[in-house]
């Protein structure tokens, strides 16, 4: 263990397994200028929070906007001289879009680069084992039911496309599974089928929705139109806590990279890791996706992008892709509901238009093997 | 004898055609209300107006009717919607069987569509007693309406659908209702555009109407629109100007459409149509 910590430490490089390095390491980022990029980026995350509040379809006057916002805190108060249903455009409607939008894009970039260091696959994003597939059949069931039904106080979608994808998740896991160990291989190939089975039965059920197909394919294309507090207060949990538990396995994580067993050589209980890795990672997407559908290109372009800037070492890597997948969505979502205005474009539009030329911006420029 | 249908295609029909098959919903309701059902083999899945109409055989969906069952059925005329013009109407030409498509877009279309039906058929005076009988029922609407000033028309929304939310702009069957009803439109983007909460907050209509259908669940967009808290403080909200009304009738270009004008009317100037 003891080598792999300080700064910019080497990893030990077998001679046999020339990949290693890079696959580590990147490039050598000093460890003093990633500490600055998480703060920066952190207040990078709120200035973007305070820009987005203002902009909208609706012009509200920056003053107004800095009012009402001060005038939920204690003590202070500021006579309202705004139009009627300024409070609710920016209160209820703005802010809590934003803050989903960043949760979700934390959440998305924190599991992709933690499924591609686990796998590792640069190919891995966060919904390679099945997760989206299972949330987008359980969106689309609950989409073909009686939509008076409400599970919880929940709207019947979110819970389906949350049971949906933890289900295919549990059944690739099943599936995969051989005696005590658990092959990374096999679970790709189990969650790339078993999501190619559950595609064919989400193409028959959308083809046959009639009148509802418009808004399934809106929502598999994700959208934070109608993102409210209630949907934030919902997945904050299981968002911070997995969160917390994939951040806390960032050192494992590194050692993963040499292989497995040497990672288990090391003192790393490698099938342990990979249970709880593949369990907080998937809860997490599935927090993220239920409300808001499957949003594509986040998942797998934040921790490159990252990977390209600031190197691959996972105790940057991780933390780094909360705030920067944080960013990228707020800002997809700001201009997905701004372009067209007041008509709205799906994110997931959005993200995959601009996300792509940026990452293939990052790739040129480096022209480094990055992973 | 030669017609033009509402594309501008020219097909010749040898006689009045005996084996109709209609392969949209609005049509089957023309044929219906003409007095034509014994000429009817076939209709769609979704033609469920007259009742009666959901007694005859079906050729399948609306989108997707089923090539091999309308040829088998050997009809003089399938009479189809635009959504048929890309692959259903030529694949029926090229078996040689004769589909005119009835593409109204305006509540004036709706009353040609009758009438050129009507005249292909064979039924012209039915056709003409259907279309005076819209007529002055649409004017009824209009003479009343049509001399409000600009303060006495209410904004409306109508809300198509509530995830994604969506409204029905320019160029629809639903803004000429509202505009014939004495109402304005709120959304003035074209067709059918994505819209979202705060544009409607800020444009604070006087009525919001949401289309409702008869399945499960069809409701949602009026749940949505009566229970949404973030739209409470709209003046609909608050005065209770929030109804549904039923999308085969004002969606429909078939002779329904002045039931759905009326009800607009009632709905938006109540004080003017008791």
């Amino acid at each position: 263990m003891s080598v792999l910590e300080g700064a910019g430490a080497q990893p030990p490089v077998p001679p046999h397994r020339k990949t290693v390095q890079s696959a580590w390491a990147g490039h050598l980022v000093p460890w003093r200028s990633r500490i600055y990029a998480i703060i920066a980026l952190g207040i990078a995350l709120i200035v973007i929070i305070g820009i987005a509040t203002t902009i909208g379809s609706v012009s509200v006057p920056l003053m107004d906007t800095i009012r009402v916002i001060l005038n939920k805190i204690p003590f202070v108060h500021f006579t309202p001289t705004w139009p009627n249903g300024t409070e609710i455009i920016i209160l209820d409607i703005r802010l809590p879009r934003i803050i989903m939008a960043g949760l979700v894009g934390a959440a998305l970039g924190t599991a992709g680069a933690t499924y591609q260091g686990l796998f590792r696959n640069p190919l891995a994003d966060p919904y390679i084992i099945g997760v989206s597939q299972g949330a987008s059949l359980g969106a689309v069931i609950g989409f073909l039911l009686p939509t008076s039904l409400n599970l919880l106080g929940v709207g019947v979608i979110p819970v389906f496309a949350f049971i949906g994808a933890l289900l295919s998740t549990g059944v690739v896991y099943v599936l995969a599974r051989q005696g005590k160990s658990l092959p990374v291989t096999t679970l790709i190939l189990a969650g790339v089928a078993l999501g190619a089975l559950l595609s064919s039965v989400i193409s028959y059920l959308v083809i046959s929705s009639g009148d509802k197909m418009h808004s399934i394919i809106f929502w598999m294309m994700g959208s934070f139109s109608l993102s409210q507090w209630s949907d934030v207060w919902l997945v904050i949990p299981y968002m911070v806590v997995g969160t917390a538990v994939i951040l806390l396995y960032a050192r494992p994580l590194n050692v993963m990279q040499l292989d497995e067993e040497q990672a288990q050589q090391l003192g790393i209980n490698v099938e342990r890791l990979k249970i709880v890795l593949l369990a907080a990672a998937t809860l997490i997407t599935a927090a993220a996706v239920s409300f808001v559908g499957t949003i594509g290109f986040v998942g797998i372009i934040i921790p490159h992008a990252v990977r390209l800037i600031w190197g691959a070492d996972h105790r940057f890597l991780l933390p780094l892709s909360v705030l920067s997948g944080a960013i990228f969505l707020i800002l997809a979502d700001l201009l997905a509901r701004t372009v067209l205005s007041p008509t709205e474009v799906p994110v997931g539009v959005v993200t995959a238009l601009f996300g792509a030329p940026f990452f293939l911006y990052l790739l040129r420029k480096r022209k480094k093997v990055i992973f | 004898m030669e017609v033009t249908d509402q594309l501008g295609r020219t097909v010749s029909l040898e006689s009045s055609p005996q084996k109709i098959i209609s392969i949209a919903p609005a049509n089957t309701e023309i044929l219906f209300a003409l007095d034509l059902a014994d000429r009817i083999v076939a209709v769609t899945d979704y033609c469920n107006y007259p009742p009666e109409a959901e007694e005859k055989p079906s050729v399948g969906g609306f989108s997707t009717p089923n090539i091999e069952q309308i040829v088998a059925l050997s009809p003089d005329l399938v009479l189809a919607a635009p959504i048929h013009q890309d692959q259903i109407v030529p694949q029926l030409e090229a078996k040689g069987i004769k589909v005119l498509v009835m593409a109204p877009r305006t509540l004036d279309e709706v009353v040609a569509a009758i009438t050129l039906i009507g005249q292909v058929a064979g039924a012209e005076s039915n056709a003409s007693a259907l279309v005076d009988s819209m007529q002055k029922r649409i004017k009824a609407v209009t003479d009343k309406t049509g001399g409000l000033s600009d303060g006495q028309r209410p904004s409306v929304l109508f809300i198509v659908w509530h995830d994604p939310l969506m409204a029905s702009g320019l160029n629809t069957f639903h803004d000429e209702l509202i505009k014939k009803a004495g109402g304005v439109n709120m959304t003035t983007g074209e067709g059918y555009p994505g819209i979202n909460l705060e544009t409607v907050i800020q444009a604070d209509p006087d009525v919001v109407l949401a289309g409702v259908g008869m399945g499960a669940g069809a409701d949602a967009p009026l749940v949505f629109a009566r229970e949404e808290p973030r739209l409470r403080d709209v003046s609909a909200r608050k005065n209770n100007y929030v109804f549904g009304v039923d999308n085969d009738t004002c969606g429909r270009a078939g002779p329904r459409i002045v039931d759905a004008l009326e009800e607009f009317a009632r709905l938006i100037h109540p004080e003017l149509f008791k």
